[in-house]
């Protein structure tokens, strides 16, 4: 968490292996993304880190279920429908994989985005401020989704603005003008926004 | 890949219509005139006919098939062009969907490879429509060269069935070879541009841009001074050839020169409007270096063609007029009968040359070389009275030749066969020749004692004739009128000027036609993909205050900017046709002689904003039908 420009994008994009870090060095596992080449980081992309965005960035002409294949039909290895099928049942879309994304509610896009980050069964998920678009109960929900996908035990790295979604983490980081100033654990949503406001101070 | 490609054609086909389009007219145009240039060259005599009459025809397929070779190049250049330059901007605008692709685990070659599959299904559907398109276009095509007169009536192309394989070779190689640039560059996307909510400015002006376009604009400069040195044929090829050149020139530099051009057009202070129009243009530089290349091919194309034919043919009559002493002209077929009009009462001097289909050959043995050419036969001493300044023989023995004012590597000394079909003229000695001249003309002049009689009435007869200074020119009107025709020195002037330019009014007319095809094509393309593109970016204006209406005008302002500045910049180019014709004529001439086409420039100036301003309100009205507020909720 953090204000608005404080870094957050920034950190998450240098994290995931989308922006190089001028100095530093990022590690995922024990693998170094800070020197990995541009085909390291698209296989990288295609097995170990999946993406959720604030926009949903699907891909307008394709379907739900193509949608959530794509990465890895991109890979080299076509998904039997069985397994894009389950994939889509855990994110709560039984049923809509022949939708196309604009028939979709922005709740449910979110969840194809989800569900076609999770089908490599990434390492680590990024997102970047997931619910930000949403309507409270939609964001409620992906935010459920996404606790029980971590209960599972799926790592996910989150930016949000939103007390009440970091409430939902295990372990919160604040930042302010590119530092990390900050650290709670199982905090609650009073805590956190506590904490904000006395950063934006 | 093909599944993905597959997709994207059908959801975004708006998007893909202009490339198709200019796939099929590719294709249909290259099949078309690929199947006549066949025909034209394998014209046949009737068998029967004479030595002359062979080869006339065969003279006359020369210039069937010289048209058909432009028209065929022509259609290429503006293919590849065109094509290209709309894949382009396709690619462009779909930047952002590509480093989604790449986000999600996509490699460089993957969405290169989807990007040619694209190219490939736009091709194979272009050339699905080009090849029936060029049957019928075929037909079309035929019946103008036989109006225009270059060929019989009864001319028509042949189907092969070989021409498919070399359609859909052509269609897809077009598309792909097309495309394969702009993957080259769209492939390099960074995954974190799809984050991005306006896509970000990616740079326009490549080294490739700055470098075609660098080399072709100081080569069209080149050009305008070397047209002074080439002499009168070579002076005209140069100088059509500038217009060309400067205006790709200036189109591979147009992302430098279209902004740039917009600094310059003044707007009012407090016009909001023309403000954010002009902060649009700038900013978004691939949309309007997209609208204007099409327009500056055009114009520059259209506009240095006309002016650069019409100011040669009025040089060609100015020449003509200069070169040439006599009251009265008499065209006749063949010279029969005239020798006795020589001498009676009021003509004080007459020259009598006579026309001939030859062919002309040079070198000898393994260098030998044949072309088909004209024979004015003459009688020198009367030749050079009537043209003054042209040659001084009096006598021409029979093994002789002079060079003839359309002579091309033919110099004094040199050696040259002279045939009609069967019937052999023999090796002559080019002994003397007469200066080139803007009109061109015949290759040799030989003495009319050195041909027989009968061949010569087989010819066309021009018979310049100077009266006597008390002579009734009515009354030798009368006498003439049974050789043939007869008509003052300026009636015949302008009659020979408007003969003498069909061959490149016809080029013309075929590069004028195709090039406005092509360019309306690619303009309405950009209009469409720009305005459809600019949804969210209109509802933006809405949503900060702007009116319907008011997000109409700046779309039109602007549209009408880089039509302006399109038109402009193939003016210029232009311009530089225009300037080689000045270096051209002076220093054949002495004076440069110009004549610009006004009407159709107007024409040409006032149809490129009717279309621009039509496409740019229909596309903009229809993209601002949905309310504000519904397109900027929906993200996708
Ligand atoms: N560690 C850093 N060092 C230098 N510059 C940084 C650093 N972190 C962020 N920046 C710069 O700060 C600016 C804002 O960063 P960023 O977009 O990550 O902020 P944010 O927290 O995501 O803001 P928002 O909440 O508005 O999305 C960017 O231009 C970025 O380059
Ligand atoms: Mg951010």
């Amino acid at each position: 968490m953090g204000p608005s420009g404080s870094g957050k994008s920034t950190l998450l994009h240098t994290a995931a292996g989308l922006e190089r870090p001028d100095a530093g060095r990022v590690a995922l596992g024990d693998t170094d993304l800070s020197a990995a080449s541009e085909d390291q980081l698209t296989a990288l992309r295609r097995s170990r880190i999946g993406f959720v965005f604030q926009s949903f960035n699907l891909i307008a002409s394709l379907t739900a279920e193509e949608n959530v294949s794509l990465p890895l039909r991109l890979a080299g290895r076509a998904p039997s429908a069985a397994e894009v099928q389950q994939v889509l049942a855990s994110v709560g879309l039984e049923g809509r994989g022949r939708h196309k994304p604009r028939e979709l509610s922005g709740g449910q896009q979110q969840r194809v985005a989800i569900a076609r980050a999770m089908i490599t069964h990434p390492e680590v998920l990024f997102a970047d401020e997931p619910t930000g678009a949403l309507d409270s109960t939609a964001a409620r929900s992906v935010l459920e989704l996404m606790r029980s996908m971590a209960d599972q035990g799926q790592t996910i790295i989150m930016v949000t603005h939103d007390p009440s979604a970091a409430a939902r983490a295990d372990s919160t980081l604040f930042l302010r003008d590119g530092q990390i100033v900050d650290h709670l654990t199982g905090a609650d949503t009073a805590a956190v926004a506590a904490r904000l406001v006395s950063l934006e101070a | 890949m093909l599944r993905l490609a597959w997709s994207s054609f059908t959801e975004r086909w708006p998007l893909f219509i202009g490339a198709i389009l200019t796939v099929t007219l590719g294709v249909a145009l290259v099949q078309s005139s690929l199947l006549l240039l066949l025909a034209a060259a394998a014209q046949q005599a009737p068998s029967g006919a004479d030595d002359v009459t062979a080869l006339q025809l065969a003279e006359r397929s020369l210039v069937a098939v010289t048209v058909l070779a432009v028209t065929l190049a022509f259609a290429a250049f503006l293919a590849v062009f065109i094509i290209s330059s709309t894949f382009a901007f396709t690619v462009a605008q779909r930047r952002r969907d590509l480093a989604l692709l790449r986000l999600i685990g996509g490699s460089h070659q993957q969405v290169r490879r989807l990007l040619v599959s694209e190219a490939f299904l736009l091709g194979a559907t272009g050339t699905l429509i080009g090849i029936p398109a060029g049957v019928g276009l075929m037909h079309l095509q035929a019946a103008l060269m036989a109006r225009l007169g270059f060929v019989p009536e009864s001319f028509t192309g042949h189907w092969h069935w070989w021409i498919l394989g070399v359609s859909i070779g052509v269609g897809l190689g077009l598309a792909v070879t097309g495309v394969l640039l702009a993957a080259r560059r769209a492939a390099r996307v960074a995954p974190l541009e799809a984050l991005r909510e306006t896509g970000a400015a990616t740079r326009v002006m490549t080294r490739g841009r700055w470098i075609a376009g660098t080399v072709l604009v100081l080569g069209s400069v080149l050009l305008i001074g070397l047209a002074g040195v080439g002499g009168p044929a070579g002076g005209q090829a140069m100088a059509m050839l500038v217009s060309v050149s400067a205006a790709v020139g200036f189109t591979a530099l147009s992302p430098l020169l279209v902004p740039f051009a917009a600094r310059l057009i003044p707007a009012r202070p407090g016009a909001v409007l023309a403000h954010l129009a002009k902060a649009n243009l700038r900013d978004s530089v691939r949309r309007s270096a997209s609208t204007a290349a099409p327009l500056i091919v055009l114009v520059g194309l259209v506009l240095g063609q006309s002016t650069s034919l019409l100011s040669f043919s009025a040089a060609a009559q100015e020449e003509l007029r200069n070169s040439t002493s006599a009251d009265l002209v008499l065209t006749s077929a063949g010279p029969r009968g005239l020798e006795t009009v020589d001498g009676t009462d009021g003509i004080a001097h007459l020259s009598i040359e006579t026309s001939l289909p030859i062919s002309v050959t040079t070198g000898t043995g393994e260098m030998a070389f044949t072309e088909i050419g004209r024979a004015l036969i003459i009688e020198p001493e009367r030749y050079s009275r009537a043209h003054p300044g042209s040659t001084t023989i009096g006598q021409l023995p029979a093994e002789a030749a002079i060079a003839g004012p359309g002579a091309l590597g033919t110099p004094v000394g040199s050696t040259v066969g002279i045939r009609i079909g069967d019937i052999d003229l023999g090796e002559r000695t080019i002994v003397d020749q007469v200066p080139p001249t803007i009109a061109g003309g015949a290759a040799v002049l030989l003495d009319a004692d050195s041909v027989a009689a009968d061949l010569q009435d087989s010819g066309q007869t021009t018979t310049f004739i100077t009266l006597e200074e008390d002579a009734k020119p009515s009354e030798v009107v009368d006498r003439l009128q049974g050789f043939g025709t007869v008509l003052t020195f300026e009636e015949w002037l302008t009659s020979s000027a408007a003969a003498g330019t069909t061959t490149s009014a016809s080029i013309l007319l075929v590069v004028m036609g195709l090039g406005g095809a092509y360019a309306l094509l690619a303009v309405v393309n950009a209009v469409v993909i720009a305005a459809g593109e600019r949804r969210r970016e209109f509802a933006a204006a809405r949503a900060t205050g702007l009116t319907r209406g008011q997000v109409i005008t700046m779309a039109l302002i602007e549209s009408s900017t880089v039509t302006a500045i399109g038109i402009g910049l193939g003016v210029l180019a232009a311009v530089g046709t225009l300037l080689a014709v000045v270096t051209t004529t002076t220093a054949t001439l002495g004076t440069a002689s110009i004549s610009v086409p006004w009407l159709l420039t107007a024409m040409l100036i006032i149809g490129a904003f009717l279309v621009t301003a039509l496409t740019s309100a229909a596309t903009t009205i229809t993209g601002t039908r949905q309310s504000p507020i519904r397109l900027l909720q929906s993200r996708e």
